[in-house]
């Protein structure tokens, strides 16, 4: 076994999710991707849906799915897709779909493509990310999304706020979903601390 | 190729190598092979390794005996100290220092987030210390067949505690640079947040070993044996 050099530490890490649900599929693309030597942290996940609700946690790049898991689920993939612009959305294809739905995709891995073709597409994808889009993206919160975080912070939940801002639950959970992306901040101790400092709600008001 | 060449041009090598139980006076002007021979460790393992702490992810394809198995459980139980007894600890010493300088309310609530995220970090080795890598110990170190029923580990779990502390460890980071403006020593916010970069660092690396290497090489056994 060679020795590398830190050259790749530099590299920031590129993170990217695989929607496939056969064992072989997916094991022989991880294979293919490690070949790459590039620095990827790889997740699987069994559906679209398990990717928004863990997004925040590692932010995608790419996602790499299987067309046929995306058809009956293409809300969710819609969701996803306005969320994050940024994600690359990537098909793999070993069976017949129509052009309608591939033409969704950014990039497409054949089965039968080699591994050299496959790793160049995708590094190319990923480089042609335009640097630092979200920067010019506001991070300030709207001020509904304020309002729900202050009742977050007071310790209610989604149903609660729903029904104390007169909004459905689903809402409540967009506003969330948001206040977490905009702020890097999930938990609500973390939460608290984000109000607190940004002075959206004083301490006295919390029961400590 | 000399272990020093190597610790010039990546000094996060060091704690790769506290981690193997080796101390800086192992260095001298060996090779990473003399190195590994003197000290009993699986060649294989301390390479592949050093490549993880240069960005290269391996495939753990390369891993098939008892022995490095072993000294990858070896390795990430005392990578466990580190967290346990130095780095958190480290960390938390920080955070201390800052009530010199700003609102003690404020900082009263992030040592109660930190103490909060460090008790989850405590649960999850222990578990891990407890229960996970003695029966991988077991599980390689003997033949036995162990029920589906007694099986007291669970890979899900186990990447699911993975992501909640690193995510609880992206937050603090972004309180640190983005939300809270802290006031006061410059040195002590900058040895802070270098802190919990280098623990961030170690930790993506600890569970990449885990989840990419260590489980599925369980899992593996397990199959064979026709325990899961």
């Amino acid at each position: 076994m060679k020795l590398k050099g830190v050259e790749a530490l530099s590299r920031s890490s590129s993170n990217i999710a695989i929607v496939e649900s056969s064992q072989i599929v997916y094991e022989g693309l991880v294979n293919i991707l490690i070949k790459s030597h590039q620095h990827y942290q790889l997740y699987r996940f069994d559906s679209i849906e398990e990717i928004s609700a863990t997004r925040i946690n590692c932010k995608i790049d790419v996602i790499i799915v299987n067309p046929s898991l995306i058809q009956f689920n293409s809300k969710d993939c819609n969701t996803l897709k306005r969320i994050n612009s940024s994600v690359h959305w990537v098909a793999l294809v070993y069976s017949f779909y129509g052009k309608d739905i591939l033409s969704q995709f950014d990039e497409i891995i054949q089965i039968s493509d080699t591994s050299e073709s496959i790793n160049q597409n995708l590094s190319k994808l990923i480089n042609s990310t335009p640097v630092e889009i979200e920067s010019s993206q506001k991070e300030q919160l709207s001020e509904r999304e304020t309002d729900v975080l202050v009742q977050l912070v007071h310790g209610l939940s989604n149903k609660e706020i729903a029904d104390k801002l007169n909004i459905s639950i689903h809402t409540v959970m967009s506003h969330r979903k948001n206040i977490s992306q905009k702020t890097g901040i999930k938990s609500q101790s973390g939460l608290t601390i984000y109000a607190i400092s940004n002075k959206i709600i004083s301490l006295d008001s919390l029961a400590l | 190729m000399k272990m020093a060449g190597l610790i010039f041009e990546n000094p996060t090598l060091l704690l790769m190598m506290e981690h193997f139980d080796l101390g800086i006076s192992s260095i001298q002007d060996k090779s990473i092979q003399q190195i590994c021979t003197d000290n009993g460790i699986s060649l294989q393992v301390y390479i592949s390794f050093a490549n993880l702490y240069n960005g290269f992810i391996p495939t753990g394809d390369e891993f098939k005996s008892k022995d490095e198995l072993l000294s990858i459980i070896k390795f990430l139980s005392r990578s466990h100290q580190y967290y346990k007894n130095e780095k958190y600890p480290e960390i938390r010493g920080y955070i201390s220092q800052l009530y010199a300088n700003n609102e003690a309310e404020i900082i009263k609530l992030i040592e109660k987030f930190f103490d909060e995220y460090f008790s989850e970090v405590l649960e999850h080795l222990g578990y891990e210390d407890s229960i996970a890598f003695p029966y991988f110990n077991a599980i390689i170190e003997s033949s036995i067949r162990v029920s589906t029923a007694d099986n007291p580990f669970s890979a899900n779990d186990y990447r699911e505690h993975h992501t909640d502390i690193e995510s609880k460890l992206f937050e603090l980071k972004n309180l640190f640079i983005k939300h809270l403006s802290l006031k006061g020593d410059r040195s002590i916010h900058r040895k802070l947040l270098y802190s919990l970069f280098e623990l961030e660092h170690d930790l993506n690396i600890h569970s990449l070993i885990e989840d990419t290497i260590l489980v599925p090489l369980v899992r593996e056994i397990e199959r064979s044996r026709g325990i899961v």
